[in-house]
C-alpha cells in the first residue's frame, strides 16, 4: 500500500544525521572559542582582573596611627595629636542628581567653594577627591547625620589627626611642626618621626555596586600601631624661665640675627632648655611671625620673589641657631684652651704670664683688650681678664699637637650628636692644616667656628669632671601605656681631661663669677662662675655686627647646670657678651637653681642684702605696725591720717632688702598717691639706692657686685618716667663700665 | 501500528511511572543531564539571586521562590510529557503557530518595560514571553514540515519557501518588540532545522551570499553605519574603554569571570554580584558562576550543555520518525544557542545582547518551556527505545 513508502520516507537518513553531526560540529567549533576565552580571562590574565576587581568591590582605608605624644621630664604634655576628619567625595559612587545638593551642604557647613566641590565631583571614575582636610568633630558630625538622613552617596569621612600644641610659641624650634599628613617636618617631629608615627594600619572591606560598605562581608582589619610617645629632657617651667628673659632682651637690645638659650644639665648632656627668639607657633608654622619682615614681604609684588621670600622667612624663623648656626666662640672658648694647658701639663695654676698689650705671631701683630698691657697675672687673673697674648701663650706652650689632641678631644670636630635635625657641622683646623698663627687665633676662640650646643658642651665638660657628655633632648619612649619602650639616654662618650683640672677651672670661672670680670651673672646666695664672650662677625658686610655670649656654671663646688646665652647681632648701646648676655644668665640661676631645689647658701655680706618676705601688718594699729616691720629691720612709711593700717605695700607676698620701705596706708585717699621713676642709668649703686629710697621706693640689683669700684647702673625693670605706687621694687642691672673680654 | 496501540493500552498509572523499564525507557543519559541542569541550576540562581532579591525586593528568596514553584511544575510536567505519544503534537502545529501570531500581535499593545513590548502580563495570574512560544511552535511546524515534505525539502518550493515565509514573519513580529537576541535565536533553530531537515545546501550557500551582499550594500547605501559599526566594535573589544555605556556590563561581567580564577572564591562567595554585575540572576548568571566556582565551574556548565546537545542529537539520529528527531534536534539547538550564546556574551566572545542561560537564569515560564520541550525530547528517546524493544 502506499501506507509503506511513506513510512519509509518518515525515517531518519543517514544525510540527516551527518548533517546534525556537521551542527554539532559547528558548536564545537563555538564552544571552543568561549573556553579559549575563559582561558585568557581566568587563567592568563587572572591577576590583573583580580586587581581591577579588587579596585572597585573593596574600600582600602588606611587608618592613621595615632602620632605619639611630647612630654617634658615631668610628663607635661608639650604635643599631642586630636582626633579630625578628612572629607573626600567619591564621584564613581555618588548619584549625579545629588551632585549639586552635595556641593552646596559643604558648602554650608565647610564653607567649601560651591563650584570647587562641583567640579571634583565631574570625575566620575575617581572614588577619591578630598574636599577639606583636619575638620573637626561637629563639623564631622554634621555632615555624616545629614547623609544618613538624605541618603546621600559619595560623601566619605576618614579619621585623621591634627597636632597640637598646647602651649603655642613654645620651645618651638626644639619641638618643631608637622605637615598636613602629620609628617614630622622640624625639630624633635622630624628627628623622631618615624618613631612618633608609628605603623598605619589598613581595614579592607567589601562595597558593593552602590559605594556602600558591606560590613559583614569579608573585612579585613590591620590595626594601626600607634606611634611611641616622647620623654624629653626639657623641663616646661626652666623653659619657661629662659623664653620669658630671653625674648625680653632680645626686644630691649633690638637683636638683629636672634638670640638663643640653652640649659644644660652638665653631668647628663641633657638639655633642660633651648630657645631661639624671635621664634614661631608650631599650632601655624608658616605665619611668618616677625612684623617687619611680613610687612616686608607684603610689599613684594612679584610672585617668584614673593614666594622666594616668603619661604626664606619661614626658613629663618625655623632655624635653631642652637645647632645649626656656626659662630666664633670668641673668650668663651677660654675655658677650654685653660682646662687643655693644665690637663697636658703645659701650664699649672701657678704658672704666670705676661702681658705687654700685644704679641707677634707668625708676623701678626695681636693685641689685647688691655692696649696697655696687663703686666704679670697669674693664670687665674688670664681667664679673669680675659687676656688673649698669656691664652697664646698657653697655645704655644702646648703645641699645636697637643692643642688640636684636646681640641678634638673636647668635641670641637665633631657633631654633637644631639637629637635635632640640621646639626651644623664645626669648621675646624686639624693638625697638618693649623700654623702657628691660627693655633694662636685659635687658642682664645677665634678663626674656626662651631655650633653653641657644641660650645655648652665643651664647657659642661670642662666643669664636670672632664666627661665628653653627649647633649641630648629625649630621654625615653613610650608607649601609649606609658611604658618604657627605649631608653635613650646617651652614653658618657670619653674623659678628656682629669677631675682635678676641672675642679681648677671651676673655681677660677667662680672667681670670674663673684669678683672677677663676670660679675653679671652673680646670684647672692649660689656659687655661680661665668665667662662672658663677644666675637665679631668678620664674614659679614658691617664691622660692627658682633655675637654677644656668656657662658654660667652653677653650683660651682659641683657643678649641676650649664646656661649659654647668645645675642646675634644686638643693636644697642653695648656689644659686650658680659654686659648684655651675664645679667641674662644671672637672673636665669637665680630662677633655676631654687627651682631645682638647690638650697642657697649665703656669705656674711649676702646675708645683709637678702630678701625677706614683709610681715603681714594690715588691721594693726599704726604704731604697732610700726614697731613691728622696724623691730624685723624695714623702714617704714606712713600715709593718710588714719590711726589703723588698711593695706599696706608691698604686702606679705613680697620680699624686699633688709631695710627696705614698707609703706602703710591708712585710708584710701593716700594709696592713689604715686610716685615717677627716675633714670638711673650711670648712677652707681649707692646713688641708685638712696635715691630710690628716697621718693619711697625699693630697689633691687643684680649683676657685678655693688662694690666693685667700677660698677653704675646698665639697665632698670621699670622704666624711667613711668608712675607707681610707693614702695614698688625697681630691679637693676649693675654692670662693670671696665669690663672687657 | 497495532504494536504501537498495544503500547499504548498497556498505560496504567503504575507502569507511567516505570520510566527505567526495558523496551519502555527514556533516554536515562538525556534525562540525567537535564537534571543535573535543572538543579544545578536552582543552586547558582539562590547563590545568584539573593543578593539582588535583598536589595531590589528586601527578600533574598524572592527569585528563588518563584523558580522553585515552577522547576517543581515543570518537572512534572516534563515526566507527564514523556509519557505521552509525542505524535499527537503533530495535530496542534498550525494551530500553536496561529496562537502565537496572536500573542505576537497583542504583546505590541501591552505596556512597555524598559523600552521594548516582550511581556504579555496578566497582573497577579502570569506573565511570559510569547517569543518563548514562538521558539516551540517554530520547532513544532518546522519538524511537522519537514517530515510531510520529506525527500521535496530539496526543492526551492518546498524545502526553503513555506520555512522562509513562517520564520520572516515570525521574525518581524519579534523585531516590532523590539527583540533582536530573540529573533536571532529563532532564526537559528529555524536555519539549523532546514539544514538538518534536508534543505538543498545550496539554498544555504545562496542565503549566505545574499545575507553578504545585502551587508555590503548596505554600507555602501549608508556609509554613516561605518563609523557606528566601527565604535561598537572597539567597545566590544575593549570595553573597559566605555564603563558609562554597555561597555560597562561586559567589564563587570569579565571582572567577575577573571576573579574566580582556576577554583573561584567558593560557592555563594561572588563579590560581584553585589551590585556590580548588572542582571546577575539573569544574563549575567554564568559570571557569577565562574567568580564563585571558577574555571572548572564554568566548564561544567559549557560541558553539561555541549553533552546535553551531543546526546540530543543522538537521541535524534535514534527517533523512530523524522518528526520526533527534528523535535529533538530543535529543542536541543534552541538550548544550545541560547546557552553558548548567553555565554559568549558573558565571556564578552561577541557583544552584549540580553539573552539568558537555560535551566540557571531567573524565569519561571522559560523554565517551564524547557522542562515541558525537554519532556517531548524524552519522549521521542522513549519511542525510540520501544520500537527497538519490540
Amino acid at each position: 500500500m502506499d501506507n509503506r513508502p511513506k513510512k519509509a520516507q518518515s525515517k531518519v537518513t543517514n544525510s540527516m544525521r551527518m548533517r546534525a553531526l556537521f551542527i554539532t560540529c559547528c558548536f564545537l567549533g563555538f564552544v571552543a572559542l568561549i573556553v579559549g576565552n575563559m582561558v585568557n580571562i581566568q587563567i592568563i590574565n587572572y591577576e590583573d582582573y583580580k586587581a581591577k576587581a579588587s579596585s572597585i568591590q573593596l574600600r582600602d582605608t588606611k587608618i592613621s596611627p595615632k602620632r605619639g605624644t611630647i612630654y617634658d621630664a615631668n610628663m607635661k604634655v608639650l604635643a599631642q595629636s586630636a582626633t579630625v576628619w578628612t572629607v573626600f567625595v567619591s564621584p564613581a559612587e555618588s548619584d549625579d542628581d545629588q551632585h549639586y545638593r552635595i556641593a552646596e551642604k559643604l558648602e554650608e557647613i565647610l564653607g567649601a567653594d560651591k563650584e570647587r566641590t562641583l567640579t571634583k565631583l565631574q570625575n566620575h571614575n575617581s572614588y577619591y577627591e578630598v574636599i577639606e582636610y583636619k575638620i573637626d568633630k561637629p563639623e564631622a558630625d554634621a555632615i555624616r547625620k545629614w547623609c544618613d538622613e538624605e541618603e546621600i552617596l559619595g560623601v566619605n569621612l576618614v579619621e585623621d589627626f591634627k597636632r597640637y600644641y598646647p602651649y603655642g610659641s613654645f620651645a618651638a624650634t626644639i619641638l618643631g611642626f608637622c605637615g598636613t599628613d602629620n609628617q614630622g617636618l622640624a625639630g624633635l617631629e622630624s628627628y623622631y618621626d618615624e618613631e612618633l608615627t608609628g605603623v598605619q594600619g589598613r581595614v579592607i572591606s567589601a562595597k558593593n555596586g552602590w559605594g556602600l560598605d558591606m560590613g559583614y562581608e569579608y573585612e579585613e582589619l590591620n590595626a594601626a600601631q600607634d606611634g611611641y610617645s616622647l620623654v624629653t629632657t626639657i623641663d616646661e617651667t626652666v623653659q619657661h624661665f629662659l623664653e620669658k628673659h630671653l625674648s625680653q632682651k632680645v626686644e630691649e637690645y633690638n637683636v638683629q640675627c636672634r638670640g638663643v638659650g640653652i640649659v644644660m644639665n652638665v653631668k647628663t648632656g641633657a638639655i633642660l632648655a633651648m630657645s631661639n627668639k624671635p621664634d614661631f607657633d608650631p599650632n601655624d608654622p608658616f605665619t611668618i611671625y616677625d612684623p617687619d619682615v611680613a610687612a616686608a614681604i607684603e610689599l613684594i609684588t612679584e610672585d617668584e620673589e614673593y614666594n622666594a621670600a616668603v619661604s626664606q622667612a619661614r626658613q629663618t624663623q625655623w632655624r635653631n641657631k642652637a645647632v645649626s648656626d656656626l659662630y666664633e666662640p670668641g673668650s668663651v672658648f677660654k675655658i677650654i684652651t685653660a682646662s687643655a694647658a693644665l690637663d697636658s701639663g703645659a701650664a699649672t695654676v701657678n704658672s704666670g704670664f705676661y702681658c705687654k698689650g700685644h704679641v707677634s705671631v707668625g708676623g701678626w701683630n695681636i693685641g689685647c683688650n688691655n692696649r696697655a698691657g696687663h703686666g704679670p697675672l697669674t693664670f687665674t687673673q688670664a681667664l679673669i681678664e680675659s687676656c688673649n697674648p698669656s691664652f697664646i701663650d698657653m697655645g704655644q706652650r702646648m703645641g699645636i699637637e697637643t692643642f688640636v689632641d684636646y681640641f678634638e678631644s673636647f668635641g670641637m670636630s665633631e657633631k654633637t650628636g644631639i637629637d635635632l635635625p640640621g646639626e651644623q657641622k664645626s669648621i675646624t683646623y686639624n693638625a697638618d692644616t693649623m700654623t702657628e698663627t691660627s693655633l694662636a687665633s685659635n687658642s682664645f676662640g677665634q678663626t674656626f667656628k662651631v655650633t653653641p650646643v657644641q660650645m655648652i658642651t665643651a664647657v659642661a665638660t670642662a666643669v664636670n669632671g672632664g666627661n665628653l657628655v653627649t647633649p641630648h633632648l629625649v630621654s625615653k619612649l613610650v608607649d601609649e601605656d606609658g611604658n618604657t619602650v627605649k631608653d635613650l639616654t646617651p652614653e658618657i662618650k670619653r674623659q678628656v681631661i682629669s677631675e682635678e683640672v676641672s675642679r681648677q677651672i671651676c673655681n677660677m670661672l667662680l672667681e670670674n663669677g663673684t669678683t672677677g670680670n663676670a660679675q653679671h651673672s652673680k646670684v647672692p646666695g649660689y656659687r655661680v662662675g661665668g665667662k662672658s664672650g663677644t666675637s665679631q662677625k668678620l664674614d659679614t658686610a658691617m664691622d660692627d655686627d658682633y655675637i654677644a655670649s656668656y657662658v654660667g656654671v652653677a653650683p660651682c663646688d659641683d657643678p649641676e647646670i650649664a646656661v649659654l646665652i647668645f645675642f646675634d647681632e644686638p643693636r644697642t648701646t653695648s656689644y659686650y657678651g658680659g654686659i648684655l648676655a651675664g645679667p641674662v644668665v644671672g637672673a636665669l640661676m637665680g630662677e633655676i637653681l631654687p627651682y631645682l631645689g638647690i638650697e642657697p647658701v649665703y656669705t656674711e655680706a649676702e646675708k645683709a642684702n637678702v630678701n625677706v618676705y614683709v610681715p603681714n601688718v594690715t588691721g594693726s594699729s599704726v604704731t604697732d605696725a610700726t614697731s613691728q616691720l622696724q623691730r624685723a629691720g624695714f623702714t617704714v612709711k606712713t600715709l593718710g591720717s588714719g590711726a589703723t593700717v588698711t593695706s599696706q605695700f608691698p604686702t606679705n607676698s613680697h620680699k624686699i632688702k633688709k631695710g627696705g620701705i614698707v609703706v602703710l596706708h591708712t585710708d584710701a585717699e593716700s594709696q592713689k598717691i604715686t610716685v615717677t621713676v627716675p633714670d638711673l642709668s650711670g648712677y652707681s649703686p649707692t646713688a641708685a639706692e638712696n635715691t630710690l629710697n628716697g621718693l619711697g621706693l625699693n630697689i633691687s640689683m643684680s649683676g657685678v657686685s655693688a662694690t666693685n669700684k667700677n660698677a653704675v647702673i646698665y639697665s632698670q625693670s621699670i622704666a624711667a618716667g613711668e608712675k607707681v605706687q610707693l614702695g614698688t621694687t625697681i630691679g637693676v642691672t649693675v654692670s662693670d663700665t671696665g669690663v672687657f673680654e | 501500528m497495532e504494536k504501537e496501540k498495544g503500547a499504548n493500552k498497556k498505560f496504567n498509572i503504575r507502569s507511567f511511572f516505570r520510566f527505567a523499564d526495558k523496551g519502555t525507557s527514556i533516554d536515562m543519559p538525556l534525562f540525567i543531564i537535564t537534571m543535573t541542569l535543572l538543579v544545578f541550576g536552582l543552586i547558582m540562581l539562590y547563590s545568584a539571586s539573593y543578593v539582588v532579591g535583598i536589595y531590589r525586593k528586601g527578600d533574598s528568596m524572592h527569585y528563588i521562590k518563584n523558580q522553585l514553584v515552577f522547576a517543581a511544575v515543570g518537572f512534572v510536567v516534563m515526566l507527564i510529557v514523556s509519557k505521552i505519544d509525542y505524535r499527537i503534537f503533530k495535530r496542534y502545529s498550525w494551530l500553536v503557530l496561529c496562537i502565537t501570531y496572536i500573542l505576537l500581535v497583542i504583546v505590541l499593545f501591552m505596556p512597555e518595560i524598559k523600552g521594548v513590548k516582550r511581556w504579555i502580563i496578566i497582573p497577579g495570574v502570569l506573565s511570559f514571553q510569547p517569543s518563548e512560544i514562538a521558539k516551540f511552535a517554530v520547532i513544532l511546524l518546522f519538524a511537522d514540515l519537514i517530515q510531510k515534505k520529506g525527500d521535496k525539502m530539496k526543492t526551492l518550493q518546498h524545502g526553503v519557501i513555506p520555512f522562509g515565509t513562517i520564520l520572516a514573519s515570525v521574525a518581524l513580529l519579534m523585531l516590532l518588540e523590539p527583540h533582536l537576541s530573540g529573533t536571532v535565536i529563532i532564526c537559528a533553530i529555524g536555519v539549523i532545522m532546514m539544514f538538518v531537515g534536508g534543505t538543498d545546501i545550496k539554498w544555504f550557500i545562496i542565503g549566505i551570499t545574499v545575507l553578504l551582499v545585502a551587508v555590503v550594500g548596505a554600507v555602501i547605501m549608508f556609509p554613516d553605519l561605518v563609523p557606528y559599526a566601527q565604535t561598537r566594535i572597539v567597545a566590544w573589544r575593549n570595553p573597559e574603554a566605555d564603563l558609562t555605556g554597555s561597555g560597562y556590563q561586559s567589564y563587570q561581567s569579565l571582572l567577575a569571570i577573571g576573579s574566580g580564577g582556576l577554583f573561584g572564591l567558593g560557592l555563594g562567595n561572588s563579590r560581584q554580584k553585589h551590585l556590580h554585575l548588572p542582571e546577575p540572576q539573569n544574563d549575567f548568571i554564568f559570571s557569577v558562576i565562574c567568580e564563585e566556582l571558577g574555571f572548572f565551574g564554568g566548564m561544567m556548565v559549557i560541558g553539561l550543555f555541549f553533552a546535553l546537545l551531543v546526546r540530543g542529537i543522538y537521541v535524534a539520529s535514534r527517533a523512530k520518525d523524522k518528526f520526533g528527531a527534528m523535535l529533538v534536534v530543535g529543542i536541543v539547538s534552541q538550548i544550545s544557542v541560547q546557552a553558548f550564546l548567553n555565554i559568549a556574551v558573558a565571556t564578552n566572545t561577541i557583544p552584549n545582547t540580553g539573552i539568558s542561560l537555560p535551566f540557571f537564569s531567573e524565569g519561571g515560564t522559560s523554565l517551564l518551556m524547557l522542562l515541558g520541550e525537554m519532556g517531548i525530547a524524552l519522549s521521542v528517546s522513549r519511542y525510540a527505545n520501544l520500537e527497538k524493544g519490540e
